[in-house]
């Protein structure tokens, strides 16, 4: 099945199985690996890409979803942007940066959904209280243990520590 | 075992490159507890460069001398110290040839010298410890970069030329052996490139993830299930005289027993491996604590000579003990060698549940006797478990693995202590602390049943019966910076417990809240933590929080089903772990390392007193004495006081 979707700001053209995931898709054929797989059912966060459907769709502006659950084709008819489109060149985005400065990561298996769906908290809420930033991460499991790390690190960069 | 023997040589720990870059070599491995950190800092202190100069190599089995693992949180207490030696000793002979060089003739530094190579000598002058620009201060993770920008390279994000992907059929449960399968339906799927059998392992390469999974999932096996057999031991860890008599006779006497569920190691990356097996040699990229170890077993089971086999470890998701198997290298080497292409293979998170070993389940029985003064005059202690290592039942290491800390560390009282392994139908191994989370979770929750039955404060009655004063002075810092009381009202209170894990002193205060439901919410944790001398104070902070977290998780929400050998749990809904809404809302880690002792480990130490600290506030707020984890809403209601 031959797509074209908009990844990181540019058009790429795939030619995938039928109900190929976004989450395999971007891995394998365009080599994205920074998204990860982690259970294939939108349970632990790891996948997380930022989707945007555009103006006019429910919801409009870039929101956390997993890439597990998104099949190629419903992937096609949104904007994505996965770990590696965040930076501005060689300038992180300042969630990436504050999760450096805060030594918010062990392992670091599930950073890049924690950051993601961060990212995606503070475009819709540039002043996330605690609450909201536990609630808006709560479907990023970590098992290392960096929870309340991470929680500081975003409360930085929301000006609200 | 433990113990390299060879003499260590400076040529095969550090290399000056011609670029100007340093390259530290180490066996051991880093899931996230900062070793590569640590072990950048020494060495870019010895040589006086910039730490963004020093790339450390882990576990290469071509470039870096035998390990025998990375276990038990020793790495940086045996690493940094050699790298810095090593590192020192490269300085030196660095400027006796500059200055033999530049006295002599008064030429340029040839850029062209030879390596720099020796057995590196027992003394070595070290950089002056004003001069260490940054061992002793908070460093961010090295790889921290890569990691937020998604470039790190984690061991399913290899991708090698013409690579294939992978995925096993696995029998019903544990141990069963293959009778027959039919493969005609499978061979004929879109994207597959062979079915391959060895045994009883049996799996599918195809083109693509899904394609194998489907492929799999439509083989036809017929499996015949065995009874999983386990070994018994018996293993007495101390016996003093007179423990029998003098518990008979004392003023007051307790017994109470503790029960501990299986739990899982639950990585949020399942086990993956990629395995490039020709005919005249393999390359692995893994995830393992033991390089050698995987170097060993892929060569037996694709029958090649170890020195043809490279063992390339990743950077891979934090497994905190389950990686000591090999599972999926061996699994991805036999798909590889059965397919003639290189395979990449992950496990589903179900797989990951279901196959992996787990942390065993403990039942631990303590009684103990008070003189009418309220001191311990007599201790009795049976721990009940199953085989904690992947080495399986090893008689010699028994005692320090599944009965690690059993061997209670108050003193004044003679104690028996024995520790009983038992078979189980689940597979069991290496788990964060091993058994010592187990242990100190009965004898620090007893400590407070005793110190109620006498009706002594928990922190009075723990420092009367503690001689070692490193140990002292951690318990008496986590009362003075949580500003210690039992009780702190409005259905809030407070429980301490403390330990000594490998020579890491660690005192924890837990403050919980328990609502009328029995429902527990973790408030705060305080924790005073003496690893003596400290590489890197901000990745023993970052460490132990996480060691407190995962196990408050462990604690009051983990315990995994199995039935007949099988896993029932096998996904995130069904084995839930804490989320960021249960995280408390303080974790406060006081590093007050003793700066003339030698460095110890963090990795574990924290995990170990937490299940404790929270059990006996749960206590503290509700009268509810809870001797079973995990703490559910419905056990701590069933417990508390009508």
């Amino acid at each position: 099945m031959k797509l074209a979707l908009t990844v990181n700001g540019e058009r790429r053209e795939v030619d995938v199985p039928p109900n190929t995931s976004l989450l395999s898709l971007l891995r394998d054929d365009l080599g994205l690996t920074g998204t990860r797989y982690g259970c294939g059912r939108g349970q632990c966060g790891a996948c997380y890409v930022l989707a945007d459907a555009g103006v006019g769709a429910p919801g409009h502006g870039a929101r956390a979803v997993a890439s597990c659950l998104l099949t190629a084709d419903q992937a096609a008819r949104m904007e994505i942007t996965t770990v590696e489109g965040l930076a501005d060149g060689t300038k992180l985005h300042p969630v990436q940066q504050a999760f450096i400065d805060g030594d918010a990561l062990q392992c670091g298996y599930c950073t890049s959904g924690m950051v993601i769906s961060a990212v995606a908290l503070l475009a819709r809420d540039p002043r996330p209280d605690e609450t909201s930033i536990r609630d808006a991460l709560a479907g990023n499991l970590c098992r290392c243990g960096v929870y309340g790390r991470a929680i500081r690190a975003i409360r930085r960069v929301a000006g609200s520590s | 075992m433990w113990d390299r023997r060879e003499p260590e040589r400076l040529e095969q720990r550090i290399r000056v490159e011609r670029d100007g870059t340093v390259t530290a070599l180490s066996g051991k491995i880093d899931f996230g507890q900062g070793l590569r950190t640590a072990f950048a800092q020494v060495v870019a202190d010895e040589l006086d460069v910039p730490i963004e100069r020093v790339n450390v190599v882990l576990g290469d089995t071509d470039q870096v001398p035998f390990d025998f693992g990375t276990f038990g949180s020793h790495s940086v207490a045996q690493e940094a110290p050699l790298l810095r030696k090593a590192a020192a000793f490269a300085r030196r002979q660095l400027i006796d040839r500059a200055s033999t060089k530049l006295g002599v003739s008064g030429e340029k530094l040839d850029t062209d010298s030879e390596p720099l190579t020796g057995v590196i000598p027992d003394r070595v002058v070290l950089m002056p410890e004003t001069r260490r620009k940054y061992a002793g201060r908070p460093t961010p993770h090295v790889e921290a970069r890569d990691i937020v920008t998604g470039q790190a390279t984690f061991v399913a994000d290899v991708r090698l030329p013409n690579m294939a992907r992978g995925a096993m059929v696995r029998p019903p449960a544990r141990g069963a052996k293959l009778r027959s399968m039919d493969d005609a339906a499978a061979r004929k799927m879109p994207g597959v490139i062979a079915l391959v059998r060895q045994g009883d392992v049996v799996g599918v390469v195809a083109e693509r993830d899904e394609q194998a999974r489907a492929a799999a999932a439509a083989v036809e096996a017929d499996w015949h299930a065995l009874p999983v057999e386990g070994p018994t031991a018996e293993v007495p860890m101390r016996s003093d005289p007179e423990v029998d008599e003098r518990l008979h006779g004392a003023a007051m006497r307790l017994a109470q027993t503790y029960v501990l569920p299986p739990i899982a190691n639950a990585p949020i990356g399942p086990s993956a491996a990629v395995a490039d097996v020709r005919a005249d040699g393999a390359t692995m990229y893994v995830g393992t604590h033991r390089p050698f170890g995987v170097r060993e077993q892929v060569a037996k089971t694709v029958g090649l000579p170890e020195k043809k086999v490279r063992v390339l470890p990743q950077i891979t998701s934090g497994t905190y003990g389950r990686n000591s198997h090999a599972d999926a290298a061996i699994e991805a080497a036999i798909l590889s060698k059965g397919s003639g292409r290189p395979v990449l293979l992950q496990w589903t998170r179900e797989e990951e549940f279901a196959w992996s070993p787990s942390r065993p389940e403990a039942v631990l029985e303590i009684s103990a006797g008070l003189d009418a003064d309220g001191h311990i005059v007599s201790w009795r202690y049976d721990e009940h478990t199953n085989v904690h290592t992947a080495a399986g039942l090893d008689p010699g290491v028994l005692g320090v693995t599944s009965g690690r800390n059993a061997v209670p560390p108050y003193a004044g009282f003679p104690s028996r202590v024995t520790l009983h392994i038992e078979p189980t139908r689940l597979r069991t191994a290496n788990f964060r602390s091993l058994a010592a989370a187990e242990n100190v979770f009965a004898i620090e929750s007893f400590m407070d049943e005793l110190a109620a039955l006498s009706g002594q404060d928990p922190l009075a009655f723990r420092l009367r019966h503690i001689d070692d004063e490193r140990f002292r002075r951690v318990v008496e810092r986590v009362a003075e910076a949580s500003g210690w009381t039992e009780h702190s009202g409005n259905r809030r209170g407070r429980g301490i417990a403390c330990t000594v894990y490998h020579d890491t002193y660690v005192a924890q205060v837990a403050e919980v809240e328990v609502s009328l439901s029995g429902a527990v919410r973790l408030v705060k944790v305080w924790c005073v933590v003496d690893p003596g001398q400290t590489v890197n104070p901000e990745g023993v902070r970052n460490q132990i929080e996480g060691g407190i977290q995962q196990s408050a998780s462990w604690t009051l929400k983990e315990e995994l089903l199995h039935r007949d050998g099988r896993v029932m749990n096998t996904g995130w809904d069904t084995y839930p772990i804490a989320t960021f809404r249960d995280a408390p809302e303080s974790i406060e880690v006081f590093v007050e390392g003793d700066e003339s002792a030698p460095p110890t480990g963090v990795g574990e130490p924290g995990a170990v007193p937490t299940a404790a600290a929270i059990a006996n506030a749960v206590y503290a707020a509700s009268g509810a004495r809870l001797r079973s984890v995990p703490l559910t809403r419905e056990r701590v209601r069933k417990a508390m006081p009508a």
